[in-house]
């Protein structure tokens, strides 16, 4: 199956691409792409994601089962991080 | 006289060329502040129902508060009220720049504008002679908000309106500086009054009730506010714009006229994207802040402008699926110079181009395709051809070619830029919000979409609570009169650093969501000052506030605000969402869209009113809401 990942800003930067696209296996979780995440940007990476929450099509990991959460195809993964404003 | 009270009102008669000025009712100070509170007392107690809102009944209501004038941080700005043109109920909007701080310099709580002038006018008010000159505005009819005040010079304090304004464009605002006050179509109302353009000047002084303690408190809160994640940070780097990063990522940013909640070219249209593409100059803010959330671009032919705000770059950028950050950024000045508001023009042009895409309407207006909007903010600023139908705003655009289901307002306001199918709490704010479906009267969204705490967005718990607890605060702080960012500070740095993948964090965030009454009993005590804004009004004005008193006084206004609704023939059907938000589904999980049916009764409950959302006679007489 296929999945889009949509990290950081400043991931993005490191990696000079908005997002990206995975193939990866039936019971692939969060986990796993995270870790494929990281081995793409580089050592950054943890620096870069730590005060990020992940969302899959929008609704938080933490309101899921966390990192062990399965992934469906065609689903997308963001790195969220908090703002405000208005 | 209270404190922080300039203790005059000012009444402008426009049709006879006569003013007053008359004392302060310390009273209505005591119970509803000033700003909105004060503003929305004045409307009920003025007019009689019913009145056309484009007509010379229609009192124009600019008011500050006691914070305005007092340099403290976010503290300058003033807030219009009347009956909206729009709506059709309470109309209100605040607005930054510079116009409270020189309102209260002259001396002046509240300006009211009665009645129409026959022939363009601006209003010269100078507080220290106690004057007011009628200047014929003939040779500014026409400009834009740009220009007119160019030609009115920077030594006094302006507040101006733009050709949509003179057009009585129903969602025209008012604007000082580069802030506009744009909601509820205030600035139509100033332009059927042939008012082009107020200026005040004066050097009056603000008494306080303990300044030196005010002045020491605030050199504590300078430090703060530099190192608050928010307030001197975020704010700082992106302004506004920060946030459609996360709202995306959330799934909750409006695209396709709020169809979708995730635009995938939205990367170009985020504050970081500006930041390092876009941006020059300095960045701005209101008089005496030290929260720069303004910035600056470059637009060609034209020179250094307004950058755009998160809600022009969702619902005029994802909205209408323009990923091109320029094209945005042209039409956010086009928009400012015309003085309309972003919000419900980007709403009402996404609509255009839904009933295009279904052929209910040939308007050349596509998704995706920028061509033909530039020409049609003019337009409908001039209400020009089929601009003159947009001018109306969404609800009467769809009463008049079809698309109910499709047309995104509450009571007549197009929504701002957050789908409640992904902000429970922020749903039920825009279906009760007495103005309408706007987000600033509450930011429930920050606790569960946006902010670094957020609670569960989609289950129930705590999202009829929030939306009153939030609306009760943004009450007070909108008479007060502050800025809602200020608020944004009220989670303390070491919550911002706390990792959200971490139990830690989804321990604290469950703690919060299954805290049940908790929440509710705690704001309601009446203590200490404890937030800024609290220890601000208590030092300033002698009274002690905190957050219990700020919440039966937010809540008092909300009342008054709920009867003149009530008064003007609204009903609990009108507390609802646009089809779209409520039957079609957002996430993958939904069967349906968001459950309004099941959070408004408790919302009524908590509110104290009946279960046909009237306010009960003990909610009122508790509240002292005299109707």
């Amino acid at each position: 199956m296929r999945v889009a990942v949509q990290p950081t800003y400043e991931m993005t930067k490191l990696l000079k691409m908005d997002r990206f696209e995975l193939d990866v296996a039936d019971a692939t979780t969060v986990a796993d792409v995270v870790a494929t995440t990281r081995t793409k940007v580089g050592p950054e990476f943890d620096k870069l994601s730590r005060l990020a929450a992940i969302a899959i099509n929008g609704v938080l990991t933490s309101y899921q089962q966390g990192m062990k959460t399965r992934l469906s195809d065609g689903d997308e993964i963001s790195f969220v991080k908090a703002s405000a404003g208005g | 006289m209270i404190k922080g009270y300039a203790g005059r009102i000012l009444e402008v008669d426009l049709k006879n060329r006569t003013f007053a000025f008359k004392p302060l009712d310390e009273n209505i100070a005591r119970l509803y502040i000033g700003g909105k509170g004060y503003g929305t007392r004045l409307l009920y107690d003025m007019t009689k129902p019913g009145i056309d809102a484009l007509g010379p009944e229609n009192p124009l209501i600019f008011a500050t508060g006691p914070l305005n004038g007092s340099v403290a941080p976010q503290s300058n700005r003033f807030v219009v009220v009347c009956k909206s043109p729009l709506t059709g109920g309470i109309g209100n909007a605040a607005c930054g720049g510079s116009f409270a701080y020189g309102m209260k310099k002259a001396g002046l709580d509240v300006l009211i504008c009665k009645n129409q002038s026959d022939t363009p006018v601006r209003l010269d008010i100078d507080g220290d002679k106690d004057s007011v000159t009628f200047i014929d505005a003939s040779d500014l009819w026409g400009k834009g908000t740009y220009e007119t005040q160019e030609i009115l010079g920077n030594k006094k304090y302006n507040a101006v309106i733009g050709p949509a304004g003179e057009n009585m464009v129903l969602y025209a605002g008012i604007l000082s500086n580069e802030r506009i006050a744009g909601r509820t179509g205030v600035g139509a109302v100033m332009g059927s009054k042939k008012l082009k353009a107020i200026t005040v000047s004066g050097s009056r002084k603000l008494e306080m009730d303990d300044p030196k303690a005010f002045k020491e408190y605030n050199k504590q809160l300078a430090t703060m506010f530099k190192d608050h994640p928010v307030l001197g940070h975020s704010l700082d780097a992106y302004g506004t714009a920060g946030i459609v990063k996360t709202t995306n990522a959330r799934n909750i940013i409006p695209t396709h006229n709020f169809k979708f909640g995730h635009f995938k070219q939205a990367m170009g249209l985020t504050g970081e994207y500006m930041h390092d593409h876009t941006l020059v100059g300095t960045k701005s803010s209101c008089i005496h802040c030290p929260v720069t959330c303004g910035r600056q671009v470059e637009l060609e032919g034209v020179g250094t402008v307004k950058g755009p705000e998160y809600e022009t770059l969702g619902l005029m950028g994802t909205n209408l699926e323009i990923p091109d950050i320029r094209k945005v950024q042209e039409w956010n000045y086009v928009t400012d110079d015309m003085g309309m508001d972003s919000i419900s023009l980007g709403a009402v042009l996404s609509f255009t181009m839904e009933l295009q895409e279904r052929g209910m309407l040939q308007s050349g207006l596509n998704f995706g395709d920028p061509s033909g909007v530039t020409e049609m903010i003019r337009d409908i600023a001039h209400r020009h051809g089929l601009g003159n139908d947009l001018a109306d705003g969404t609800k009467r655009m769809s009463e008049k070619y079809g698309g109910r289901e499709f047309a995104m307002h509450v009571k007549g306001l197009e929504l701002s830029a957050y789908d409640p199918r992904g902000s429970y709490a922020q749903g039920v704010e825009y279906a009760t919000t007495n103005r309408g479906g706007c987000h600033v009267q509450g930011a429930s969204m920050y606790l569960e979409s946006v902010g670094p705490f957020t609670i569960n967005p989609m289950n129930l718990k705590l999202k009829a609570d929030i939306p009153m607890l939030q609306q009760n605060l943004a009450c007070t702080i909108n008479s007060m009169v502050l800025c809602i960012f200020t608020t944004y500070g009220m989670i303390p740095k070491f919550i911002h650093e706390m990792d959200p993948k971490s139990w830690q964090y989804r321990l604290a965030v469950a703690a919060v969501e299954n805290s049940g009454p908790m929440l509710r009993i705690v704001q309601s005590i009446k203590g200490k000052p404890m937030m800024w804004w609290e220890k601000w009004l208590t030092l300033i004005t002698g009274a002690p506030m905190s957050s219990g008193h700020l919440q039966e006084i937010g809540a008092r206004i909300f009342n008054l605000e709920r009867m003149y609704n009530l008064r003007e023939g609204m009903t609990a059907k009108d507390d609802t969402l646009p089809p779209r938000m409520l039957y079609e589904p957002l996430f993958k999980h939904m069967k349906s869209g968001h459950p309004l049916d099941q959070l408004l009764p408790r919302y009524y409950y908590l509110r104290g009113w009946d279960p046909t959302g009237v306010p009960t006679r003990q909610t009122l007489e508790k509240l002292q809401v005299a109707v």
